[in-house]
């Protein structure tokens, strides 16, 4: 016998059953009434945690049983079959697989799927969407991060004339615009989303040695030709859109934090690229993968502090790139 | 006849519901969002049938397929508003007008939808608000909101919940809906109070922070240092986080207090004492843990906030709560309750 809550669907009144299967019907026995229903026609709710499950009758009516293990004794002498779903949401090594695969999933498509993607989006955008973000950045920058540079004229006119004349690996000048700038930001020169290169005076006074800074700014053509600048945009947003959905209900103000973390990580994987495309382009112009090598060197002994790379720094450490653009080089001096 | 108040209580646990949760996101990922609907279902069910009213629980009745077709349509029509905008066509005024005049009809459908679909002790809730009274709640006041720079937007506020609770039934009960205008003015001056008061100190440290930088970049020439700035950035964060974490909560629970301390089911009253510094912990404690567990703790996080929402409620019955009848079936079908389901929006009121 499994006691139950009688409801007939007309109103609230509780009538209080007693459940039993006899032959193929359900027997429903309370203080004024007595019925059996064949057990095919009622249908029984999935289980969900340890809320009361209901039988449901044709029109509205139902029993609600409140005791899982009797009712499950008295489904076993039942054809039913609890469902599927069910099953997984309640075992335990369903909800650790699950669990595992969530991760697993979460980071194949933060390692893989969201650089691709960004990626893709980067190279199909029209060129005027990167001239906007970058009209807009420069106009934030200038006169506040940025100001007006002090390297001479001259010494200007003659590295831009040595950058216009290298030839790409894929053929043809560089089209990119390239800018002096003085900045508190050091020895650093970067990419804009259009291509726009910014060269800052302590590069060019630290580094001192117009080869080397060729080798930088080959560097940095990697970075304008693989539109990594708008890739690291769509990439934020995609991000961005991801923990809205997955986080959004709990805090709006939460789902900004990551944004920035994943940044940090995605931007290393660009600098390596970077790295390779600018080993490929001084190759072609004759030049050694070396030079890059040389520069960061250069730039570790002045802020030691500077190679420690790390998860949150935007580049790998220096020594891991040191040693990559040591082996290029060596490459290149075989062929 | 019994007629003691009645607690609302949920059963629901975090690791139970971990289950639950984990299993139909990872279903929802390799299906491509599909599954979305009946991972919704079965996350409502969840969380009504673990609510209880003196010893019997809720119900969700929707049916996932209406709600995958409802998020087709919604889908498409977000799509055809990316699309015009993109393209910078003049089509978008006319989609712009469009979605406005089809929102409150949308809103009243998914009011119905989500009450007809949810019982208690078999018998259905029921909205029946008309369609006039949501264009006027929803797009009428909406405006004259906006034109009066919000100053009207405490009225807005409580029109609407006049709209919703006025016309809420259970069964052949109606609910009805007595908090006045003023009531929620009052709340809405505190909060606006309270906010004043953090925007002084965050526009302080921002004014200092500017006046700082200012200074250095007037001595020699030299470009702002960033330090200055990531300090002052630091500040504002820090100060929309404490907001978000003493005010939000606190607003929240005196607007739901006084939403339902006047409303009224028949001649039965409901009460709702909840108090903002629980909520507070609450709301605090679940983002860190939500932080710190990447997510993972996300399930637990809505079992905690729901259990402690649901049982601030209580019923004060005038009589025996086994009077309420159902609607009548013939009623239902011409109202078309059951039909009213092509849309599904889950907007919260």
């Amino acid at each position: 016998m499994l006691r139950a809550n009688y409801f007939d669907g007309r109103s609230t009144r509780i009538y209080a059953v007693e459940l039993s299967m006899v032959s193929d019907d359900l027997v429903v026995r309370g203080e004024n009434f007595d019925f059996k229903f064949p057990f095919s026609q009622v249908q029984v709710d999935e289980r969900l945690g340890r809320a009361a499950r209901r039988l449901r009758f044709n029109g509205g009516a139902f029993c609600e049983v409140s005791d899982l293990v009797g009712l499950d004794g008295l489904l076993a002498m039942t054809p039913h079959q609890e469902g599927r779903i069910d099953r997984m949401q309640r075992r335990l090594p369903t909800v650790l697989v699950s669990c595992l695969a969530f991760m697993a999933l979460a980071i194949a498509a933060y390692r893989w799927g969201v650089p691709w993607a960004a990626a893709l989006g980067a190279r199909r955008l029209p060129a005027s969407v990167g001239k906007t973000i970058t009209t807009q950045e420069l106009k934030i920058l200038d006169g506040r991060i940025l100001l007006p540079s002090k390297i001479s004229l001259e010494r200007q006119k003659a590295l831009r004339k040595q950058f216009m004349s290298l030839i790409l690996p894929e053929g043809g000048v560089p089209n990119s615009n390239l800018l002096f700038r003085a900045s508190s930001l050091g020895a650093n020169a970067f990419t804009l989303p259009d291509g726009t290169i910014v060269v800052l005076d302590d590069l060019i006074t630290t580094i001192n040695n117009s080869q080397q800074i060729i080798a930088v700014l080959s560097h940095e053509l990697g970075h304008a030709h693989g539109h990594h600048g708008l890739q690291l945009l769509l990439q934020s947003s995609l991000i961005g859109t991801f923990w809205t959905f997955y986080i959004g209900d709990i805090s709006q103000l939460l789902a900004a934090a990551p944004v920035a973390l994943a940044q940090a990580k995605y931007s290393q994987e660009l600098e390596r690229q970077a790295d390779d495309y600018g080993a490929g382009l001084l190759r072609g112009n004759g030049m050694s993968p070396q030079l890059l090598a040389d520069v960061l060197k250069k730039l570790t002994e002045l802020h030691p502090s500077a190679s420690k790379g790390g998860y949150l720094s935007s580049h790998p450490s220096t020594d891991e790139r040191m040693q990559h653009l040591h082996f290029l080089a060596a490459h290149t001096s075989d062929q | 006849m019994d007629n003691t108040p009645e607690q609302l209580r949920f059963t629901g646990t975090g690791s139970e519901y971990f289950g639950i949760w984990i299993v139909n996101l990872l279903l929802t990922i390799v299906t491509l969002g599909i599954y979305s609907s009946w991972a919704k279902v079965r996350r409502l069910q969840y969380f009504y049938r673990h609510t209880e009213l003196a010893g019997s629980s809720f119900d969700f009745h929707g049916n996932a397929v209406k709600i995958f077709i409802g998020r087709l349509i919604a889908l498409s029509m977000l799509i055809a508003y990316n699309l015009t905008i993109r393209l910078q066509s003049p089509l978008v005024i006319v989609i712009l007008i469009a979605l406005a005049i089809a929102m409150p009809w949308l809103l009243r459908n998914s009011l119905r939808f989500r009450l007809y679909n949810s019982s208690w002790r078999g018998t259905r809730f029921h909205f029946r608000g008309s369609l006039s009274g949501a264009y006027r709640v929803f797009l009428l006041n909406g405006f004259l909101a906006l034109i009066t720079v919000y100053i009207m937007a405490p009225y807005m506020h409580q029109r609407m919940k006049a709209y919703q609770h006025n016309n809420s039934w259970f069964g052949r009960t109606p609910f009805t809906f007595n908090a006045r205008a003023g009531q929620f003015y009052l709340l809405y001056l505190m909060l606006l109070a309270a906010i004043l008061v953090f925007a002084l100190v965050v526009g302080l440290a921002g004014i200092g922070g500017t006046f700082i930088a200012i200074t250095q970049m007037k001595s020699g020439g030299h470009p702002v240092d960033p330090r200055t700035i990531i300090t002052t950035l630091v500040i504002l964060y820090g100060a929309l986080i404490l907001a978000g974490i003493l005010i939000g909560p606190t607003f929240h629970a005196l607007i739901t207090n006084l939403i339902w301390n006047n409303t009224r089911l028949g001649e039965h009253r409901i009460e709702c004492k909840m108090s903002p510094l629980p909520l507070m912990w609450i709301s605090a404690s679940n983002f860190v843990l939500v932080v710190v567990t990447l997510g993972l703790f996300i399930p637990f996080a809505v079992v905690r906030a729901t259990k402690y929402q649901m049982e601030c409620m209580r019923v004060l019955p005038a009589s025996d709560l086994q009077e309420f009848a159902a609607a009548d079936p013939e009623v239902v079908g011409t109202v078309g309750e059951e039909a009213a389901t092509a849309f599904d929006f889950d907007i919260a009121l």
